[in-house]
């Protein structure tokens, strides 16, 4: 078993104000939940430098980091909670599920190398029912397709040759399921001078994380981290297009591994519109975009707001003229990654879903906007309207603008 | 017409001294009767480190108060096993300390037979992370960490078993003289007024820093030196063992786990008043200052609350020395006949919370021969119950933590306990967060004589002890309290206020950063969101 003995001392600011656990989307569906205060803070006050206490109660934890945003004292509460995670599945083992979905990355190579195959089979009933049976994934819940010409096969470009050099981190979702973002991004830089490589990576770790494979998680992070920093080292920016992944690289990486290299990585990392709001603000950014008379509500993913970088999507995709794009303003998808794909997490995932598909359905708008893949799997699943990557529609706009220009131009 | 009580002996004062006295007694087969101002261990005996000392610390000066603490030392983890932790002890030399003093520090432990090993540092910085990366040397010791709470509830109650009596919340209004000696005490309840004439042969005192008070209502002149000493509650238990600094003792060089928290501390200075428990915040500054040799990131741990008590030191003649450090920690036994003529009538005072038996068996070996009694001190094998549960509890749904607490510490209510958990759901309930105290716990200690009142209860489950000092399980215990018809939203109000004044006291001290915004975060909730009003009905 690992050392636990993690010198994270941030629950000694925690007051007790309970604002993490009233702003937790678990505990504010479910009393099965201990909470993210009990699990977090108080439990690691409890066993630092002594017997450990093993709660079961801390699966039910996503590591959504709402909590982090409430405290006011800025107590590290989940990574408290993820190393709470960690704990329990040393002591109590990890289950083949959780072995499957924690391995994103694995499972993408697989299931789209044979994609056709996978994705049909995801919609079989017989399948889905053994699925549950042997692995305790739902039957009702929907899968994200892959694709078996993924990001990975098309795009192999690893050095940029304009002045602004860009590292994209594509990450095991815009790889494997919707290589049309990772596209879509790429498009919008060379829209935009800057040429993209894609570094040597690997899963980011956050479904690791999640399921309390600590250690594996930060294999990976190493990993990323010395790839990465190759990179920025040369004057390389890393940005990426899954807010999860930006949110790990931010603060996960930090908050677990404390060490020097992921702070200085730290510095380097934006999320895709956030990158471009920085460029627009540095007077660099092609605000050569076409009209597009679309009304689209945008959902903010919990790893978005974590990073405190207030609605980069929103900032940008209003530079479209005509564009209006409004924030539906909903909490927690209850997807939360691998959490909404177990069978005993299910009714939970629902539950904090119910909000959010309320205020999706409330709102005047034609399709959903978000960044974040595994909240779009939700959106499919409680929602009627399409789900679009910020990423997509920009480049819409651009290449809209690049075909209306070169009609115009005269012949 | 004033109700009265025949006994054959009386002692005053529910410390552990006079607990431990209390309960030879029983022992022993004597009737007697303790009488205590206000709660068990209201003094000095909830007022210090809760050090079960291995004796290493008086070994090169004080070598009897060695000898006898290590002998103690042995004798108490047998017999009062469920207040006594066994987390043994480092004594650590930093390079600011004398290098000499190393070698004569082992020599006179080898000398006493106090077990001392020498530990690498390797080692040292495993077990304990939080010790300074420049010190010299690490030997342990078989200290150990006692509860003095539950110690001295305990022993009084295993007295109880046996046929003693005590009576908590009795002030000693007058000593009640004979011509040749003392034949009882004269106390008045403090919450009803109600005063009570207790009769007996022989009168004890053991009032500690009050002892000189008790002793001139008998007409006796007494000195006694009564030694403030200041501690601090650190967030959180840093260390598995007892962390000493190697070195001729002085202050802050002592930190002790307790629970789930470190005591540190501590000082000494002379006070004449002993219900002087004032907190100095530069005293305070001091000692985090010397404790940082140890552990540096002592002054970046979050204290959340401070304390002080009065070793009661006594001396036959006046010696000017205010730091109290080189009078002897020594038992003093008066028996006040030999010394002043007046029959009935003995003083136990001085020692050590690890002595308290030691002093007690004197004590009673004294009255035996008084009254003529042949039996025999049997406390150094007489085991007071044990606190461990680890039988029960297993198939109550609860928070693991709280049930971690409730194996180590449910005790003979175990049952008690486990049938009320597993028939309501709000039984279960931590009320207690920080501590992991559950309405059971607290139910358990609720007795129909006495009022209720949250101090009494925290010093027998730990609530309100954590890091937000009851802030929210105060109104929660009193709430659940009312609800539960065990006292009335009148008597609940003023446990309120009584609990957070004296929690309060310990905060302000401390009250930078997070336990400045701790207090006012508790200030918020009582005077601005439940509104109670200050200072009602204060009898206490």
């Amino acid at each position: 078993m690992q050392n636990y003995n993690f010198l994270d001392r941030s629950f000694d600011a925690c007051l007790k104000c309970h604002a993490c656990t009233a702003t937790c989307p678990v505990s504010n569906v479910s009393l099965e939940f201990g909470g993210p205060k009990h699990l977090g803070p108080e439990l690691k006050r409890l066993t630092d430098n002594q017997q450990v206490i093993d709660d079961k109660r801390i699966e039910l934890c996503t590591l959504c980091g709402n909590c982090d945003i409430s405290c006011p004292e800025n107590v590290h509460v989940s990574t408290l909670t993820a190393y709470a995670k960690a704990i329990h599945a040393d002591i109590e083992g990890t289950k083949l599920r959780d072995h499957v979905l924690s391995n994103a990355e694995l499972v993408g190579v697989a299931a789209s190398a044979f994609a056709p195959i996978t994705n049909a089979a995801m919609t079989m009933k017989p399948v889905r029912q053994v699925m549950q049976i042997v692995l305790g994934i739902p039957a009702e819940r929907k899968f994200p397709q892959y694709r078996f010409n993924n990001f990975k096969r098309k795009y192999r470009k690893t050095t940029s040759e304009t002045k602004r050099k860009v590292a994209y981190f594509v990450g095991c979702y815009a790889t494997y399921n919707a290589p049309e973002v990772a596209d879509s991004f790429v498009e919008v830089m060379k829209h935009n001078g800057i040429e993209v490589a894609v570094p040597k990576q690997k899963c980011c770790g956050v479904p690791m994380f999640a399921n309390g494979k600590m250690e594996q998680g930060l294999k990976n992070a190493k990993y990323n981290i010395e790839s990465l920093l190759e990179y920025t080292r040369q004057g390389y920016d890393i940005v990426l297009t899954c807010t999860s992944c930006t949110f790990a690289f931010k603060k996960e990486y930090i908050n677990y591994l404390q060490s020097a290299d992921a702070h200085e990585l730290a510095k380097h990392v934006y999320d895709a519109d956030e990158y471009l709001r920085m460029l627009k603000e540095a007077g660099e950014f092609n605000s050569n975009l076409a009209p597009m008379n679309d009304k689209a509500g945008y959902y903010a993913p919990c790893h978005m707001k974590g990073q405190g970088i207030g609605n980069p999507a929103m900032d940008i995709l209003g530079l479209i003229p005509g564009y209006e794009i409004q924030d539906v303003a909903a909490g927690c998808c209850g997807q939360c990654g691998t959490f909404g794909f177990k069978e005993e997490k299910y009714e939970i995932s629902m539950k904090i879903g119910k909000s959010m598909s309320e205020a999706i359905a409330d709102a005047d708008a034609d399709y959903t906007v978000t960044e974040c893949g595994m909240c779009r799997n939700q959106l499919e699943q409680l929602t009627t309207k399409n789900v679009k990557h910020p990423m997509q529609v920009l480049a819409q706009s651009y290449v809209k603008n690049l075909e209306e220009s070169v009609h115009a131009s005269p012949k | 017409m004033r109700r009265k009580i025949e006994t054959q002996v009386i002692v005053i004062g529910g410390g552990v001294t006079g607990a431990g006295v209390l309960r030879d007694l029983a022992v022993r087969g004597i009737k007697a009767i303790l009488v205590e101002q206000r709660d068990l261990g209201h003094g000095t005996s909830s007022r210090n480190h809760g050090l079960l000392h291995s004796g290493g610390r008086y070994a090169v000066r004080d070598e009897e108060a060695a000898i006898e603490s290590y002998r103690e030392n042995i004798i108490l983890k047998k017999t009062v096993p469920g207040s006594i932790e066994q987390t043994g002890g480092l004594f650590v030399k930093v390079p600011e300390d004398d290098d000499d003093y190393v070698q004569k520090w082992v020599s006179a432990c080898e000398k006493v037979g106090i077990p001392v090993k020498n530990i690498p540092l390797e080692q040292a910085f495993k077990d304990e992370p939080y010790l300074s990366k420049k010190i010299q040397a690490v030997y342990s010791v078989p200290d150990g960490s006692v509860d003095c709470f539950t110690l001295v509830v305990d022993v009084v109650a295993d007295a109880v078993t046996r046929g003693a009596r005590a009576l908590t919340y009795h002030e000693v209004i007058e000593i009640i003289r004979e011509t040749n000696g003392v034949s009882g005490v004269l106390v008045r309840n403090r919450y009803t007024g109600e005063e009570i004439e207790v009769r007996g042969d022989i009168v004890i005192n053991a009032a500690g820093p009050w002892g000189a008070n008790l002793a001139e209502m008998a007409g006796i002149s007494l000195h006694l030196i009564n030694n403030k000493g200041m501690l601090a509650v650190l967030n959180h238990r840093f260390n598995r063992q007892v962390i000493n600094r190697l070195r001729i003792p002085g202050d802050a060089d002592i930190f002790v786990p307790a629970h789930n928290v470190t005591i540190f501390g501590t000082t000494g200075v002379n006070v004449d008043d002993p219900n002087d428990f004032s907190l100095d915040r530069q005293e305070l500054e001091m000692m985090l200052e010397e404790g940082a040799a140890l552990i540096p990131d002592l002054l970046n741990m979050r204290l959340i609350r401070a304390f002080s008590g009065s070793r009661p030191l006594y001396q036959e003649s006046t010696v000017a020395d205010t730091s109290g450090r080189s009078v002897t920690r020594g038992i003093a036994l008066l028996d006040h006949k030999q010394r002043d003529g007046v029959d009935g009538f003995i003083t136990i005072t001085g020692g050590k919370l690890t002595t308290f038996r030691y002093m007690a068996e004197k004590t009673v070996d004294i009255v035996c021969e008084k009254l003529n009694i042949a039996a025999r001190c049997t406390t150094d094998e007489e085991i007071v119950p044990h606190r461990e549960a680890q039988s029960f509890f297993k198939e109550v749904d609860m928070a693991p933590a709280a049930k971690h607490k409730l194996f180590h510490w449910a005790g003979t209510k175990a049952e008690k306990i486990e049938q009320s958990l597993k028939q309501r759901p709000i039984d279960r309930t931590v009320i207690c967060e920080c501590e992991q105290v559950t309405w059971a716990e607290i139910e358990s200690t609720l007795t129909e004589d006495s009022p209720f009142n949250l101090g009494d209860i925290r010093r027998r489950t730990r609530l309100g002890m954590g890091p937000c000092q009851g802030t929210f399980c105060s109104y929660r215990a009193a709430a659940v309290a009312v609800e539960k018809d065990a006292a009335t939203s009148e008597q609940a109000a003023w446990a309120l206020n009584d609990a957070l004044n004296e929690r309060k006291k310990g905060m302000t001290v401390v009250a930078t950063g997070e336990t400045a915004k701790q207090a006012q975060l508790m200030e918020a909730i009582y005077n601005v969101s439940l509104r109670l009003k200050e200072g009602a009905n204060q009898h206490v």
